[in-house]
């Protein structure tokens, strides 16, 4: 009982970076219909820049804040560098350079913080948690990685659900042309969604590097659960891509705790194709309702 | 052939059509703006290799309504996305009370006061009544929130059975409320010209009538120009000030509303009926 307590948790807590990349790959998305390749890139590049903040300035939090920023402006500036000149463009065109993005941002980061891994500070302490004596298998870092991820996503919701300029970013990603026919300045709109993608991903990076390296492809493997994520809850559907990290994390937390570690990115791969061939929609895409 | 220009106000023919309203419509309020005249003149537009509009040139006279008509593939919606910003113009001028927005994008166009409200893709099915009609106001600068509020209200007291479900997804409207919905939100721009594209499309003969009411009362009450696209060319030509009918994407006649339905000739080629 204690064990599936303690894998249960862990899996949440997994489960939410990887909501934070489904999010990102979901705010990309339903703007744009393109998947974005170069999220777990953007992610890894901020994870260094907070890691060489914290060298420099002795601060975690200095560094926490700087990626966030820096995942804003790196999301913002590569929508209106290489991706909006595709705009209009065959889509294959928007995907190859997402790739080309991914490829240039794990190659300067090779370039300029070199190859080698390199271990990230935690913001707090990663002594297991207990309660009454009984580990709980998670530790008040995970607390504050769930607390985090939780926090933004809320915060997200009520600026899409109740602000004006979350009315404007659903309008423009649920129907661009009515948007631009009403005056939203679409593209202006689709630079923000990039931005706010950005800001997860580097969320996400800071959150599980500690757990595991940083080097040039560290963020390949969290990329492909966060897509598997947002893939289970419908790429158009942002609590589905917090449910689907949710889930995921705590499957493969069951799969890597109570089975061999070894299966968890098999067992993802399989859930992955097991969602598309049978709910290619996700679990939790949204039925449209249409009346003539 | 070239177009006249309209130039003239709102047909006296007409005004029993506008005082007829639809029984589920409220009472129109007075203008919000001042009406403006609307000239295309030799604009060339089209998808790719194909040109769609080859030198047309039509006028809309201020607060009156044009009804432009012709056969499937004629350039009807291709004039309307090419005057709201949708697709450019390669050449010609499109003139907002003497002011050229050829080249300007969408976004710019319906500041400039030019609404559009295009054929069958209008509701945002995934919003609320009020969400969508909250996007018509997005074209507006900052200003105190009373105003958006006023001008919602002035909207639902417009049309009645918006208000009772402004709450509601607008995927839970009928056909006619929803063509109702895009209408107000294009009306909420504060316009001085609404393009219409096919408005009666798949309505019943019923609500068909409701929305062409509505058209004219737009026109007279609120001193709104209105080019009006349509299939039913009888239809638009009963309301209409002044008619274009297009063929290939051509002017092939321009004449006042009455004229062009006194046509025998030019009804059998080009309008169907």
């Amino acid at each position: 009982m204690v064990e599936f307590l303690q894998f249960t948790l862990n899996g949440v807590v997994f489960g939410m970076i990887y909501a934070a990349i489904a999010l990102s790959l979901v705010l990309i998305w339903r703007g744009t219909r393109l998947l974005n390749f170069a999220q777990g890139g953007m992610a890894m590049l901020t994870t260094y820049i907070a890691i060489e903040v914290i060298y420099k300035t002795h601060s975690y939090w200095a560094g926490f804040v700087i990626a966030l920023v820096a995942g804003l402006i790196l999301g913002a500036a590569s929508e209106l560098t290489v991706v909006r000149p595709t705009t209009g463009k065959p889509e294959l065109n928007a995907v190859i350079v997402t790739i080309g993005l991914l490829i240039f941002f794990e190659g300067l980061a090779g370039i300029l913080f070199g190859g080698q891994f390199r271990s990230f500070p935690a913001g707090f302490s990663i002594t297991g948690l207990k309660v009454g004596g009984t580990p709980l298998g998670v530790s008040r870092f995970d607390v504050f990685t769930v607390a985090a991820v939780l926090l933004t996503t809320l915060i997200l919701a009520v600026v899409f659900r109740y602000t004006t300029a979350g009315l404007r970013m659903r309008a423009a990603a649920f129907n661009a042309t009515i948007a631009r026919l009403s005056g939203i300045r679409v593209a202006r709109v689709l630079t923000v969604g990039w931005a706010l993608a950005g800001l997860l991903g580097a969320l996400a990076g800071v959150l599980v590097t500690p757990s595991t390296f940083l080097y040039p492809n560290s963020m390949d493997a969290i990329f492909v659960l966060g897509f598997t994520a947002a893939v289970i809850g419908g790429l158009d559907s942002p609590a589905g891509a917090v449910i689907g990290g949710l889930l995921l994390g705590i499957a493969l937390s069951y799969v890597g705790g109570y089975l061999n570690s070894d299966l968890t990115s098999l067992v993802a791969l399989g859930i992955l194709v097991a969602v598309l061939m049978i709910r290619p929609n996700g679990l939790f895409a949204g039925a449209r309702m249409r009346r003539v | 052939m070239s177009s006249a220009a309209n130039g003239s106000g709102p047909a006296a023919g007409a005004g029993s059509a506008g005082a007829a309203g639809g029984p589920e419509m409220g009472t129109a309020s007075p203008a919000a703006g001042e009406s403006a005249s609307l000239a295309v003149e030799e604009l060339v537009a089209g998808y790719g290799e194909v040109v769609a509009l080859d030198g047309v040139t039509v006028t809309a006279g201020a607060g009156g309504i044009t009804a432009v008509l012709g056969a499937n593939g004629a350039g009807k919606t291709t004039l309307l996305r090419a005057v709201s910003g949708m697709i450019k113009a390669r050449r010609g001028r499109i003139l907002l009370a003497d002011h050229d927005v050829a080249g300007r994008s969408p976004e710019q166009i319906v500041r400039a006061g030019i609404a559009h409200v295009p054929e069958g893709q209008g509701v945002i099915p995934e919003l609320t009544v009020e969400e969508n009609l909250r996007i018509g106001m997005m074209s507006w600068r900052r200003g105190p929130r009373a105003d958006r509020v006023a001008a919602l209200e002035e909207e639902y007291a417009r049309f009645k059975p918006l208000a009772d479900r402004r709450r509601k997804l607008a995927s839970t409207l009928s056909g006619g409320e929803r063509q109702m919905l895009v209408i107000a939100r294009a009306l909420l721009a504060r316009p001085r010209v609404l393009l219409l594209d096919e408005p009666s499309l798949g309505l019943a003969p019923r609500v068909m009538a409701q929305v062409m009411d509505l058209v004219v009362r737009l026109s007279r009450e609120r001193g709104l120009t209105i080019v009006l696209v349509e299939q039913n060319a009888r239809a638009a030509l009963a309301i209409a000030d002044h008619g274009v009918v297009l063929n290939l994407g051509r002017v092939v006649a321009t004449a006042d509303a009455a004229s062009l339905a006194a046509d025998v000739a030019l009804r059998h080629h080009y309008l169907g009926f």
